[in-house]
């Protein structure tokens, strides 16, 4: 369950690019290609460093007319499904 | 969203993607059939000038790396090119004859590039067989200690096979040889003249009812394979739109001397990295929009022809007949074999 107060990472063994707006990210180890949607694309691009969820959160804030619940709310659901695709993990604290 | 979307803009939009990199014509072995051009001399790029080329390429947003040769191990630098590619997040592919890839290499190739996938040649199912293409004794049985050791560390491992007049009777074999180590075949039915023109390759390629053999057998393994999932990057999609394939859109091959190709098979010269970065070649090369305009011409042409799965390659048909649309001896062939129904 992805929290407030952890910090994120992009998986070592993910390989990403920016293709004009669509992320495509491939899964070394499975042998496999995810294609993601502009939030995805933005999340990948915050996460090019280790980032807090809570500094994602005010980053993707500041870009989407949108109330910071909502936000909070569906983000933090999107970030668990890159979870677990294996995308993105917690860093160990 | 879907891959074959994603790649189908990378042609339209000419997105670089994905680039081959021909990093020495020197090589350990000595296979006949070679289309290298053993007489091509130039500068070869510095370690320095691979360096800000893959820095540029990653600007420029491509994600596939494919080291090849000749043999890409046999160039001195070669780890050091692969740590960094590794270090700028491409999926690096790395095409090599296998011969040289014992233990060791494969733990350092392993540990330091961490390659997506190592793509080998395979020549024959027996000795004798894959020893007469290669024209070096022992190069068979080295290359499975080498499979098992590759495979034993870790590494995502491909065959790749072409497809000759000496091992076409061991067809059904090499596909035993590939299931019993659970490693992916891929067979290349067209032999090609040397970049230089030689066709002295062309004395193996295969019998036509080899290469409608080698078609059927491949139906009835896709038939028996799940087909229902998403693409993989280890596959060769069929990309729809207004151009035959992505050469010079969505992808570049750079020869050892700096030398830019559309793919490749397609050895026609959009400029050189001496001369000028990457990124000014994709963005100015007046030869590469040229090539752009015929990829889409050669798609209208070719699609006279019927359904266009018959792997016609407008690289080979400029080669052979001068037109990039041009109907050349093998396209021909294997157009009629397509056409044949299946069994």
């Amino acid at each position: 369950m992805i929290e407030a107060d952890m910090v994120l990472q992009r998986c070592a063994d993910t390989r990403y690019r920016n293709i004009g707006g669509e992320g495509v990210v491939v899964r070394q180890t499975a042998g496999e290609v995810l294609v993601l949607n502009e939030i995805g694309v933005r999340v990948l691009d915050l996460l090019e460093t280790t980032m807090p969820v809570n500094g994602l959160l005010d980053a993707l804030d500041a870009e989407y007319a949108i109330d910071r619940a909502t936000l909070e709310r569906d983000v933090l659901a999107y970030l668990q499904e890159l979870v677990d695709a294996g995308v993105i993990e917690p860093v160990a604290a | 969203m879907a891959y074959t979307d994603t790649l189908q803009r990378t042609w339209r939009e000419n997105i670089l993607f994905s680039v081959l990199v021909e990093l020495t014509y020197r090589c350990n072995l000595n296979c006949f059939f070679c289309y290298n051009d053993p007489q091509l001399r130039g500068v070869p790029l510095t370690t320095e000038q691979y360096g800000q080329f893959f820095e540029d390429l990653r600007e420029l947003g491509a994600l596939n790396l494919t080291f090849s040769g000749g043999e890409p191990l046999a160039r001195a630098d070669f780890f050091t090119l692969g740590r960094q590619a590794r270090e700028l997040g491409f999926v690096v592919r790395v095409k090599s004859n296998g011969h040289a890839l014992n233990g060791r290499l494969a733990r350092r190739l392993r540990e330091e590039v961490d390659p997506f996938i190592v793509e080998v040649s395979l020549h024959g199912a027996r000795a004798e067989t894959h020893d007469r293409q290669t024209r070096m004794p022992g190069s068979f049985g080295k290359l499975l200690v080498n499979l098992h050791e590759m495979q034993a560390l870790g590494l995502r491992v491909k065959l790749n096979s072409p497809l000759t007049a000496w091992n076409e009777a061991e067809i059904e074999a090499m596909f035993t040889l590939a299931d019993e180590r659970d490693l992916p075949i891929q067979f290349d039915p067209q032999i090609t003249p040397r970049d230089d023109g030689d066709p002295e390759p062309l004395a193996i390629a295969p019998s036509r009812a080899s290469v409608a053999r080698l078609f059927e057998l491949q139906r009835a393994r896709a038939a028996a394979r799940q087909t229902d999932r998403e693409p993989r990057p280890t596959d060769t999609a069929e990309v729809a739109g207004s151009k035959h394939c992505g050469a010079g859109s969505a992808t570049v091959t750079v020869d050892p001397f700096g030398n830019v190709y559309p793919c490749v098979q397609w050895r026609r010269r959009v400029g050189n990295l001496h001369e000028q970065s990457i990124q000014t070649i994709w963005r100015q090369s007046q030869e590469l929009a040229e090539v752009r305009r015929l990829a889409v011409e050669v798609k209208q042409a070719v699609s006279q022809h019927g359904p266009l799965g018959f792997g016609f390659c407008p690289g080979l048909a400029e080669q052979e007949t001068g037109d990039p649309a041009g109907l050349y001896p093998a396209a021909r062939r294997l157009l009629d074999l397509r056409r044949q129904p299946a069994h």
